[in-house]
């Protein structure tokens, strides 16, 4: 018995420390149904009677569905081209294991590795002076890249545990390497394709910095629009800014819950494996 | 596309067939503007004046190294990660140990994912969602201060307060990633060599030094190093939460960086600076690979 209370507590308490690293994130969802004077009301509002006004004003409000199309837009191509392109590198990478290899993937891997505003100075001369500056060409292909280098790793982790064995065998049984390439390895690394779309989709999703330099009003995604949103003529628009947090956070916190499996995997580059 | 493939793989071709786009993404977007980047630091390039380039040779890096502004902005950024990185740590695994008997938890996997849920978070939203937050009028923060303790902070606003105000949410937001590598650590220690310590009845103590940590040391020495480098990298955050203000107090160098390149529009300064940083970053990431191949090489 004394056990069992034991048990239960012990639960509780991790309970309370899950919702304590929740509380803020809450605080946000909660702002996106109250009215802007409940937002800054003192003391704050904890029970409220909620609107879905915000809500409604910003899906029927100017450019909300231009900008969350460009996000879902944006972001699913460059995961998908990123990880055909990688899947092709990483099978090489792993069979092959072509002179360089482990060079590559060093560079591959510092790229990632490189603060963000450093690489955005060159990236964006370059971008002016091709004319790529606000295209969808210039955006996707940009979050493609730099989707890249993660899913590789991944993949090449993935694809070194299928054993060289299931290729010979479809090779000497006259199957040619895209048989063996698409249909006896690559259904054995889907937890490896679902990891590194998982992890790269969050960090295109969330990305701020690049979209904001080297895109412009055609490729806005929501990031940006959120950051812009920031400034009206009656200052902080908060109303807006909270419900479309709310709307933008919930497919990510869907994934973290529905591929939990994957997102050790995913948050250390397909370096540690294995569950929580 | 059989044929193809063939002759390609007689000719032994196909290794490097496959790794073309990669290369082509490569080449494109890194070597080509990383050329472009190392050529304009030796420049004067103003993007608002229209002047013509001017050759510098090394005066941008002269000028970075005696600016004790980029010197500001580095033992900033280096304090930022040892402070941050320090308490994720501490805190991610004292949490993580918590959280190890918790297989058979109701609801575990919500709870895991609330517990996750702050590094997800687009960091936009939480940079701007913070500032009302520690807002001294309207925010929850100072609400709560005032009424327990009597005081009010202007946490964003007061050089003193904004650089703790800022770090306090890096922990906030990335502790669950100490947590979550504290686990997988935890995960990668064999059930038979912890119950032959039940059976012996080793103290604690001894269990964690001689069973647990040399079996999870290298998951969570890669945790701390992915944090070290994502925390070098931090901008969106502290840049939605204080734009590096007041003043420069929360200046870190990806901000430093951002300023100098796209308002004050100095290029070829800011290529230099650029450099700098990914020398720096190349240097973590030969740290981190050394660990990893480490560990291959002893397994």
């Amino acid at each position: 018995m004394a056990k069992r209370v034991r048990q239960g507590l012990y639960y509780v308490l991790l309970w309370l420390v899950s919702i304590g690293f929740f509380l803020p994130v809450f605080w946000i969802f909660l702002a996106a149904f109250k009215t802007k004077d409940q937002i800054l009301a003192i003391p704050p509002e904890w029970f409220f009677t909620p609107t879905l006004e915000n809500i409604r004003n910003m899906v029927i409000g100017l450019n909300f569905g231009k900008y969350a199309m460009n996000s879902v837009i944006v972001s699913l191509s460059a995961v998908t081209i990123a990880l055909i392109v990688s899947f092709f590198a990483s099978y090489s990478f792993s069979r092959f294991k072509p002179k360089g290899t482990d060079f590559l993937m060093f560079l591959l891997l510092s790229m990632r590795m490189v603060p963000g505003a450093a690489v955005v100075v060159p990236i964006y001369l370059m971008y002016t002076a091709l004319g790529w500056k606000d295209t969808y060409f210039g955006i996707i292909l940009f979050y493609a890249m730099f989707s890249i280098p993660f899913s590789v790793w991944i993949l090449k982790g993935f694809i070194d545990g299928v054993s060289l064995r299931y290729d010979e065998t479809a090779l000497v049984n006259g199957g040619s390497r895209f048989h063996v390439m698409f249909k006896v390895v690559l259904p054995q690394v889907k937890p490896g394709l679902v990891a590194a779309f998982i992890f790269n989709m969050i960090f295109v999703w969330n990305e701020f910095l690049f979209n904001f330099i080297i895109g412009g009003k055609n490729v806005t995604t929501i990031p940006v629009a959120l950051a812009s949103g920031l400034y009206k003529t009656h200052g902080v628009d908060w109303t807006f800014i909270a419900s479309l947090s709310l709307v933008y956070m919930l497919p990510l916190i869907l994934m973290i819950y529905f591929f939990q499996r994957y997102l050790l995997v995913g948050m250390t580059f397909g370096t540690v494996r294995g569950e929580v | 596309m059989k044929g193809l493939a063939k002759s390609l793989h007689d000719r032994n071709l196909l290794p490097y067939v496959l790794l073309v786009p990669v290369l082509i993404f490569f080449i494109v977007w890194n070597v080509l503007p990383l050329l472009w980047m190392v050529g304009l630091s030796f420049y004067k390039y103003d993007i608002t004046t229209g002047e013509p380039l001017k050759f510098l040779g090394l005066t941008n890096y002269k000028g970075i190294f005696e600016n004790t502004g980029i010197w500001q902005a580095l033992s900033k950024t280096f304090w930022f990660v040892i402070i941050g990185v320090g308490l994720e740590t501490i805190l991610g695994m004292a949490l993580g140990f918590l959280f190890w008997g918790s297989a058979k938890m109701p609801g575990r996997r919500l709870a895991l994912t609330l517990l996750f849920s702050p590094m997800i978070l687009t960091p936009v939203a939480a940079g701007t969602f913070f500032r009302l937050i520690y807002d001294p009028v309207f925010g929850i923060a100072n609400y709560y201060l005032k009424q327990w303790f009597g005081i009010t902070v202007n946490f964003l606003g007061d050089a003193k307060w904004a650089y703790p105000a800022v770090l306090l949410v890096d922990i906030w937001m990335w502790t669950p990633f100490m947590i979550l590598m504290t686990l997988a650590a935890l995960g990668s220690v064999p059930k038979a060599e912890l119950e032959a310590a039940e059976v012996d009845r080793l103290p604690w103590i001894k269990r964690l030094w001689h069973i647990v940590l040399p079996h999870g040391k290298f998951i969570l020495m890669l945790g701390i190093l992915l944090r070290t480098i994502d925390s070098f990298k931090t901008m969106d955050l502290v840049y939605t939460m204080t734009s590096g203000g007041p003043g420069n107090a929360t200046e870190l160098i990806a901000i430093s960086l951002f300023r100098r390149a796209f308002e004050a529009f100095t290029m070829g300064n800011a290529s230099a600076l650029a450099i700098i940083t990914l020398l720096i970053a190349i240097a973590f990431t030969s740290i981190y690979l050394y660990i990893l191949n480490y560990k291959e090489r002893r397994a």
